[in-house]
C-alpha cells in the first residue's frame, strides 16, 4: 500500500444497543481508486460507510481522510469533502433539482450563486439531467433521483464518495442508467467507495472488491482473483447466492 | 386558611362539574344520533341532502359556540323561550353534530365499498348493508378522531357560562366573587377538574377502542 | 325578511366596528402564539430533557383545560399577584397561550412526520444542525403543517369572542348590546353569526390560496384535524 492512502479506516468498531455491529474495520481507499463493498444485509455495511463521516461515531479505532483525522471538531467542513449517495436518494423534496445540487455549495462552501450555479449545471450535464433542473425529485424516476443525488455529491468537489446501496431502491430497468454513470465516474478517476451487488459494475470498475460479514472483513482482492477463486468457503457461497438472485431478477 | 375555603367551596365545584357532565352527555348524545343521520345521509341519499349537509355543517362550524349559544338562548328564546341548560344543549349539540358528522362520514367511506356489494350480493337490503355491514366498522374507526371531538365540547361546556348555566365555570365565579380572593387558586383547581376529566374521558375512550379492535383492522389503538 | 334587511342597514355599521377589535386581538393572538409555538417545538423536538418535560407539560395543561378558565385564571386571577391586565391584553395573552399549544403540535407533528433521511443527507452534506433545521427541515414542515395551521387559524378566530365574557367590546359584545337597544336578539344575533361566517369563510379562501400557491409536488399533506 502507499503512503499516503486517500481514505484510511484502522480498527473501527461500533456498537448498538449491546451487538457489536462492526468488529474492528482496516483497510485504505487510494487517490483514484474504486472499491465495492459486499456481503449479508445486516453484517454492518451501511454502518461502516456512516462511521467514516461520523454520521454514526465509531466506538472506537479511528479513520484519516488525506492525513486529516476525522473527529467532531471541524466535523462539517470534512464531510463536506466527503460525497454521500444514499439508497432512498433522499434528495431535499422541497428543492428544485437545481437547488438540490446548489444549497450545500453555498451554505457550506461559501460558494457563490453563480459559482454554485455553473458548478451545478456542469455536474447535472455529466448525469444526463440538463433538461430537468426545475423538476421537483416528486417528478422524476427514481433512476433521475439518483443520478440527480450523484450530481448534488459531485458539485461539492468531494475527495471521495461513498454509495450505499445506491441502485437498491431502483426498478430493474433503472439500474442500468445509474450503473453507467457511476462507471463513467469511476473511469474519470473519482476515488470510491460503493455497498452495492451490481456485478456488472464491480467487474467492469472496481479496482478492489470487500467481502464483509458479521462486522469484519472476510476477505479482499481484485474481482477477477475474488470472483473467480475466493480463499474463503462462505465467501463463494455468498457469491452463489447473489448470481442466483440476479437470475431470478 | 386557603385550603379551609377550598374544602368548603368544593361542594359547589362537584355540583357545577355534574351540571356540566350533564350538558357534555345531552350534547354529545344529540350529536351523536343527528351526527350519524347526517353522514349516512350524505353519503348513500340523494345530492340535495348532502348539500344540505355541507351547508349545514358550513353555518355551525363557522359560528363561534359563544354567539350560537347568545343566539339560541336570547334570539330563540324571543320566539321560544328555553332554559339555558335546554339552549346549551342544543346550541353545543348542533355544532357537534357538524363536527360528528364529517367524523363519520369519513370512516363510512373508508369502509370498503366491496364488502356492501357482497352484502348485497347475498340479497341483504341497503339499508340492512349499511346498518350490519358499513356502520359497526364505521363506528369502530371513529372511535379515535370521536375522542378528540369528546375533549373539544367538554371544553366548550364551560362556554355555557355566558348563558347562565351554573356550570363549573360559573360555580367558580360565583365563589371568586363572594370570597373577594383566592381567585387563582380557585381557577386552578378547576383547571384541574376539567383535565382530570378529559384524561378520564380520554382512557375510557382508548379502553373502549381496544377492547373492540379485530384482528386485520388497522384502527389507532391495533397493537398488532 | 324585509324587516331584517332594514334591521341590518340600521346596525351593520355599528357592528362593523367591532371587526376592527376582533381581527386585531385574532392577528395580536395568533403572531403570539405562533411564537411561542416555535420555542415549545423546539422543546418538544429537539431540547434537553428538563425543557422537553416542560414544553410537554405545557401543550398537555393548555390543551386539557377551557380557554374560558385560562382566561379568568389571567384577568380575574393574576391581578392577585399585581398583574393587571387590560381586557384586550388579557384576551391576546390568554387566546396566544392557547393556540401556541396547539400550533405547537402540529409543528411537531409536521416535522415528525419527514423522513429521516432529509436531516441525514443534510447533516452528509456537511450543513450544521442549525441550516439544516433553517433550510431543509423548516421549510418542508411549514409547507405541511399550512392545512392545519389554517384550521387552527379559524378556531381561534372564532374564539376571539371568548373576550365578550371579560367586556371588551368586540363583535359578540357589540352584538349584546344592539339586542339590548332593540330587544331584537334574534336578528342581532343572527347578524353577527353572518359576519363571522363571511370572516371565517374569507380566511378559509385565502389559507387555502395560500397553500395551493406554496404547493409542492411530493410535499402535500395527507390527515386530518378535529377542531
Ligand atoms: N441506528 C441503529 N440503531 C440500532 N441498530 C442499528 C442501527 N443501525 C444499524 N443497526 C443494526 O446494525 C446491524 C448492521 O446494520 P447495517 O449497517 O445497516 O447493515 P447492512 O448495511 O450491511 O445491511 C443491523 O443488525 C442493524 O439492525
Ligand atoms: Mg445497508
Amino acid at each position: 500500500m502507499s503512503d499516503n492512502p486517500i481514505l484510511s479506516v484502522r480498527d473501527v468498531r461500533k456498537t448498538y444497543g449491546g451487538v457489536e455491529v462492526l468488529k474492528g474495520v482496516s483497510f485504505d481507499l487510494e487517490r483514484g481508486q474504486s472499491k465495492i463493498v459486499i456481503g449479508p444485509s445486516g453484517t454492518g455495511k451501511s454502518t461502516l460507510l456512516r462511521c467514516i463521516n461520523l454520521l454514526s461515531p465509531p466506538d472506537s479505532g479511528n479513520v484519516v481522510l488525506d492525513g486529516v483525522t476525522v473527529e467532531e471538531r471541524g466535523i462539517n467542513q470534512i464531510r463536506a469533502q466527503i460525497g454521500f449517495v444514499f439508497q432512498e436518494f433522499n434528495l431535499f423534496t422541497h428543492l428544485r433539482v437545481l437547488d438540490n445540487v446548489r444549497l450545500a455549495q453555498r451554505n457550506v462552501l461559501g460558494r457563490s450563486k453563480q459559482e454554485a450555479t455553473r458548478r451545478a449545471m456542469e455536474e447535472l450535464e455529466r448525469v444526463g439531467l440538463s433538461d430537468k433542473l426545475e423538476a421537483y425529485p416528486a417528478e422524476l424516476s427514481g433512476g433521475q433521483k439518483q443520478r440527480a443525488s450523484i450530481a448534488r455529491a459531485l458539485a461539492m468537489d468531494p475527495k471521495l464518495i461513498l454509495f450505499d446501496e445506491p441502485t437498491s431502491a431502483l426498478d430493474p430497468e433503472l439500474t442500468g442508467e445509474v450503473v453507467q454513470v457511476m462507471k463513467d465516474l469511476a473511469n474519470a478517476g473519482m476515488t470510491m467507495l460503493v455497498v452495492s451487488h451490481e456485478m456488472g459494475f464491480a467487474r467492469a470498475a472496481a479496482d478492489e472488491v470487500i467481502f464483509m460479514e458479521g462486522g469484519v472483513i472476510v476477505e479482499q482482492g481484485p474481482p477477477s482473483t475474488l470472483f473467480t477463486c475466493p480463499e474463503h468457503a462462505r465467501t463463494s457461497q455468498f457469491l452463489r447466492m447473489i448470481s442466483h438472485e440476479h437470475q431470478e431478477a | 386558611m386557603v385550603f379551609d375555603t377550598l374544602v368548603a367551596e368544593f361542594p359547589f365545584l362537584l355540583r357545577g362539574l355534574w351540571i356540566g357532565i350533564q350538558l357534555l352527555a345531552a350534547l354529545l348524545a344529540l350529536g351523536f344520533v343527528l351526527g350519524i343521520t347526517l353522514a349516512v345521509m350524505s353519503v348513500y341519499g340523494h345530492w340535495s341532502l348532502r348539500l344540505f349537509a355541507v351547508v349545514f355543517e358550513r353555518i355551525f362550524r363557522g359560528i363561534p359556540e359563544i354567539v350560537l349559544l347568545l343566539l339560541f338562548f336570547y334570539g330563540i328564546g324571543e320566539l321560544l323561550p328555553l332554559s339555558p341548560f335546554v339552549a346549551a344543549v342544543l346550541a353545543l349539540g348542533l355544532r357537534s353534530t357538524a363536527y360528528q358528522a364529517q367524523i363519520f362520514r369519513g370512516s363510512i367511506q373508508s369502509v370498503a365499498g366491496g364488502e356492501v356489494m357482497a352484502a348485497r350480493a347475498l340479497g341483504m337490503s341497503r339499508l340492512g348493508a349499511i346498518w350490519h355491514i358499513v356502520l359497526p366498522q364505521a363506528l369502530r374507526r371513529s372511535i379515535g378522531p370521536w375522542t378528540n371531538e369528546y375533549s373539544a365540547e367538554l371544553k366548550a361546556t364551560s362556554l355555557a357560562y355566558v348563558i347562565g348555566v351554573v356550570e363549573l365555570t360559573r360555580q367558580a365565579s360565583y365563589i371568586v366573587s363572594n370570597l373577594q380572593g383566592n381567585t387563582l387558586t380557585v381557577f386552578a383547581v378547576v383547571a384541574a377538574m376539567y383535565f382530570v376529566v378529559n384524561r378520564l374521558g380520554n382512557a375510557g375512550l382508548y379502553a373502549l377502542e381496544r377492547r373492540l379492535t379485530i384482528p386485520g383492522f388497522e384502527g389507532r389503538g391495533a397493537e398488532s | 325578511m324585509l324587516e331584517f334587511i332594514e334591521f341590518g342597514k340600521t346596525w351593520m355599521p355599528f357592528l362593523l366596528e367591532g371587526v376592527g377589535v376582533t381581527l386585531g386581538l385574532w392577528v395580536v393572538a395568533m403572531v403570539l402564539g405562533f411564537c411561542l409555538a416555535l420555542l415549545l417545538v423546539w422543546g418538544r423536538v429537539y431540547a434537553a430533557k428538563p425543557i422537553y418535560l416542560f414544553a410537554t407539560a405545557y401543550v398537555e395543561v393548555f390543551r386539557g383545560t377551557p380557554m374560558l378558565v385560562q382566561l379568568f385564571f389571567i384577568y380575574l386571577g393574576l391581578p392577585e399577584i399585581g398583574i393587571v391586565l387590560a381586557p384586550f391584553t388579557a384576551a391576546a395573552v390568554a387566546i396566544g397561550l392557547n393556540t401556541a399549544a396547539y400550533q405547537a403540535e402540529y409543528f411537531r407533528g409536521a416535522i415528525q412526520s419527514l423522513p429521516a433521511g432529509q436531516m441525514v443527507a443534510a447533516r452528509a452534506m456537511g450543513m450544521s444542525r442549525f441550516q439544516a433545521l433553517r433550510d431543509i427541515i423548516l421549510p418542508q414542515a411549514g409547507r405541511r403543517v399550512i392545512p392545519q395551521w389554517s384550521n387552527e387559524a379559524i378556531v381561534e378566530l372564532k374564539y376571539t369572542s371568548i373576550a365578550y365574557a371579560i367586556g371588551l367590546t368586540e363583535l359578540t359584545a357589540r352584538a349584546e348590546q344592539v339586542g339590548y337597544q332593540t330587544f331584537q336578539f334574534l336578528e342581532a344575533f343572527t347578524l353577527v353569526a353572518i359576519i363571522y361566517l363571511v370572516l371565517t369563510g374569507i380566511v378559509a379562501q385565502s389559507l387555502d390560496f395560500l397553500e395551493r400557491k406554496t404547493r409542492i409536488p411530493g410535499l402535500t399533506y395527507t390527515g386530518g384535524k378535529m377542531e
